[in-house]
């Protein structure tokens, strides 16, 4: 699906409020402070971004994958479902959509317990803990959750339009595109519409080539305020990430994380 | 770790209360009108009686989310066109792992309708398909494919039986496109789509590059089915009509198909396909082809034969939808302004243009046993029926001098055609997985609701 963006459930049911999205998370956040929520978020980016790249998936599809991520806990507690079992299970979901064909449930778990033991030991000492049963189980949840929009608009293509028509530069492209990557670790995907976030990251890719663009953003006929805001998300990251060290972190951070209870003993 | 509970119980407790189940809401035991490769279809109407509308409840063949199940959800949920089947709603049964989609039912189909006019046929008193409900119906399944093509989706199992026809109600005779398992987004491929599953589209409506190896799936290859159908509706006859027992094979290269083609339309002159060349097949093809047995080959002869004038516009149409070279053949857009659609009578909204319908209403198939029965009846009528198609089409070719042909064995019809698969068809992937866990035993079953927009938006908005 390309090209009807603004009939998409994209645009009609995920493009939420910021205050919205404030409201939705005040349980976590009174447990978290908001620095440590994004924290978490950003550490299972990377969890879903190497459990791709492991599985050889496509950029657009670990996005994709992100963004379900995202879209379940922008509607649920984190307590709900472990993300340690919700990150694999986009994954495995994107997967079928983004027509990349069936990962094998013996290859995703497999996957999952060598990323888990040899990328994150420094996040879990012990061995990834779910089986096939556990991802099918939670992917209808997941579903259910996402309430069947499965189709989600990327970055990706506005991006690559747009430098097309800047007269492509291979340095300005890589730039851009990473810096799309990096705003998966923020909340825009969740607030903005893809072509905005493109233009977005574009713009921060000029100011660090030093490449003066100025008019031709000014012709784009854009809301520059909404550029502005996301462009704020993505450079509040980018200060985050100056003084933040996970591997010290991340251990005490999913420690105090909020987590699924069981039946109530009786 | 401390995580020892992947799910938290007050969570599940909360999501199973406010699941819907579909037996809750709709009855439809006893009411199964159509079997597919991919699932079973029931007819089912409100249980709370709020309306008394028919519902097509759609039971996804297997358990769990395959590929298929996944690409249909994905894609009708996006889809929003009046000549496309509206999904209403999905439904998770979380206990036994089973989806139901649930549509608007549809009364007739185009399977149905030209096996109609088929047995007509064979009982010596034929009704054609009125001129008009021919235009009307293409008119409109241009529409639907229009929309789908420039939402960059692809159909590619257009044949008779997806194309569905609504009955008496506020939609009587639209056309709804169905069966959008196999509707791939067709963007920047993954990998080249033929390898992703390899031969889907039923023979009879193939186009000639797939059958030569082509790639990758294109809008021209809809196109071209688009065309068959056409014919088909024109003549009651499917115009490529093959036989086809050896579907297992994965090679999309299939020799009596491409005779039987040539047969119809002539051996394709390089002029004509210029690209011919680069398909992978067409080594093959230039050694177990000889264009001298075609010379006397043309749609022309072809459809006048069966009383289509080469001078009308309808035949017009016809050959611009099947032009050999995919690269020349007309796109759904071009075809919905051809002078064909000005001329009298006009395509109608009702394709039926307000006259009583005169196919039977869905049969229901009582269980499973009855349904192979009913299945085999099905089969036998349309092998008669193909039958004498083919004793027609061996006069054709007798017609046409010396051209080979075997035509004497058994015929499946279409609809049975995705039956035989080959293996590592992805729908079949996930068939035999999942033992139920524990947490999975309770009884209980999502819905969720498209069709009303405005709810939607309230019921998200109350959550936050
Ligand atoms: N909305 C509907 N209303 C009425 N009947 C329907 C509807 N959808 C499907 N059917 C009937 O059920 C049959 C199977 O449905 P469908 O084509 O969607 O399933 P399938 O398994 O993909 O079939 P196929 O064998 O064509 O691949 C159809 O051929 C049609 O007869
Ligand atoms: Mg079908």
């Amino acid at each position: 699906m390309s090209g009807n963006f603004w009939q998409s459930s994209h645009h009609q049911q995920w493009l939420l409020d910021k205050q919205d999205l404030i409201r939705e998370r005040q349980h976590d956040l009174s447990i978290l402070a908001e620095d440590e929520y994004q924290k978490i978020f950003i550490f299972f980016a990377s969890v879903i971004q190497t459990l791709g790249e492991q599985l050889k998936l496509r950029q657009q599809v670990i996005a994709t994958a992100t963004v379900y991520f995202k879209r379940f806990y922008a509607r649920n507690s984190l307590k709900t479902i472990d993300p340690l079992l919700l990150a694999p299970t986009c994954i495995f979901l994107a997967s079928k959509v983004e027509e990349f064909g069936v990962i094998s449930n013996s290859r995703l778990i497999t996957t999952c317990q060598n990323v888990i033991k040899n990328k994150f030991s420094y996040a879990y000492t012990q061995e990834f803990p779910y089986r096939t049963n556990h991802i099918l189980e939670c992917e209808f949840y997941l579903l259910e959750n996402l309430d069947c929009c499965l189709i989600v608009y990327q970055p990706y293509r506005p991006l690559l339009q747009l430098v097309q028509d800047l007269g492509h530069e291979e340095q300005l492209l890589t730039l851009a595109w990473r810096i799309v990557n990096d705003s998966l670790r923020t909340d825009v995907c969740l607030l903005y519409p893809p072509y905005q976030i493109a233009i977005g990251c574009l713009q921060i890719a000029c100011v660090i080539l030093q490449k003066d663009h100025k008019s031709w953003f000014a012709e784009l006929n854009v809301d520059i305020e909404k550029i502005q805001e996301i462009a704020r998300y993505i450079i509040n990251l980018f200060e985050l990430w100056k003084t933040y060290d996970e591997k010290k972190e991340i251990q005490g951070l999913l420690a105090k994380m909020p987590k699924p209870k069981a039946a109530p003993q009786r | 770790m401390t995580t020892a509970y992947m799910m938290d119980y007050e969570f599940k407790m909360k999501t199973q209360n406010e699941r819907i189940k579909v037996e809750d809401l709709f009855d439809y035991e006893g009411c199964k009108v159509g079997r597919g490769t991919y699932g079973h279809v029931y007819k089912g109407r409100r249980k709370d009686g709020s309306d008394k509308k028919d519902y097509a409840l759609k039971q996804i063949e297997g358990t769990g989310l395959s590929m298929s199940a996944c690409r249909e959800i994905a894609l009708l949920r996006e889809l929003k066109h009046p000549n496309v089947i509206n999904l209403i709603r999905v439904f998770l049964s979380h206990n036994d792992r089973k989806v139901w989609l649930l549509f608007d039912f549809a009364e007739h189909d185009l399977w149905h309708i030209i096996k109609f006019h088929r047995a007509a046929k064979a009982n010596k008193k034929p009704v054609l398909v009125p001129k008009g409900m021919v235009k009307s119906l293409l008119y409109q399944i241009l529409d639907g494919i229009h929309y789908l093509h420039s939402n960059w989706v692809l159909h590619r199992d257009l044949k008779p039986a997806n194309i569905l026809v609504m009955g008496e109600g506020p939609e009587r005779g639209r056309v709804k496109i169905a069966d959008m398992g196999f509707a791939r987004l067709f963007n920047a491929p993954l990998k080249p789509l033929a390898d992703l599953d390899p031969v889907v589209v039923t023979f009879w409506y193939r186009a000639p590059e797939l059958l030569l190896g082509a790639r990758h799936y294109t809008k021209a290859i809809d196109i071209w089915a688009i065309g068959c159908i056409f014919a088909e509706l024109l003549t009651s006859e499917p115009i490529f009509h093959c036989r086809q027992e050896d579907i297992k094979t994965s090679n999309p290269y299939h020799h009596d198909q491409l005779d039987r083609i040539f047969n119809v339309m002539g051996f394709p002159h390089e002029k004509d396909w210029e690209d011919i060349k680069k398909m992978p097949e067409h080594p093959t093809l230039l050694k177990d082809f000889k264009k001298n047995n075609y010379v006397n080959c043309s749609l022309v002869k072809y459809m006048d034969r069966h009383k289509i004038k080469p001078d009308s516009k309808a035949f017009h149409l016809l050959q611009k939808l099947l032009l050999m070279d995919p690269n020349k053949r007309i796109t759904s857009e071009q075809a919905m302004q051809d002078p064909y659609f000005q001329e009298e009578p006009l395509p109608t909204q009702d394709v039926f243009a307000g006259c009583p319908i005169p196919y039977p209403k869905r049969e229901f198939l009582t269980d499973d046993d009855q349904e192979e029965k009913n299945d085999n009846k099905r089969q036998n009528q349309q092998q008669q029926q193909t039958q004498n198609n083919q004793q027609s089409q061996q006069q054709n070719q007798q017609n046409n001098q010396g051209n080979q042909q075997s035509n004497q064995d058994n015929h499946n019809p279409a609809k049975r055609v995705r039956l035989s698969a080959p293996q590592g068809h992805p729908s079949q992937v996930n068939q035999q997985q999942m033992p139920i866990s524990q947490q999975q035993q309770e009884f209980h079953q999502q819905q969720m609701m498209y069709n009303n927009g405005q709810q939607q938006q309230q019921n998200f908005q109350q959550r936050f």
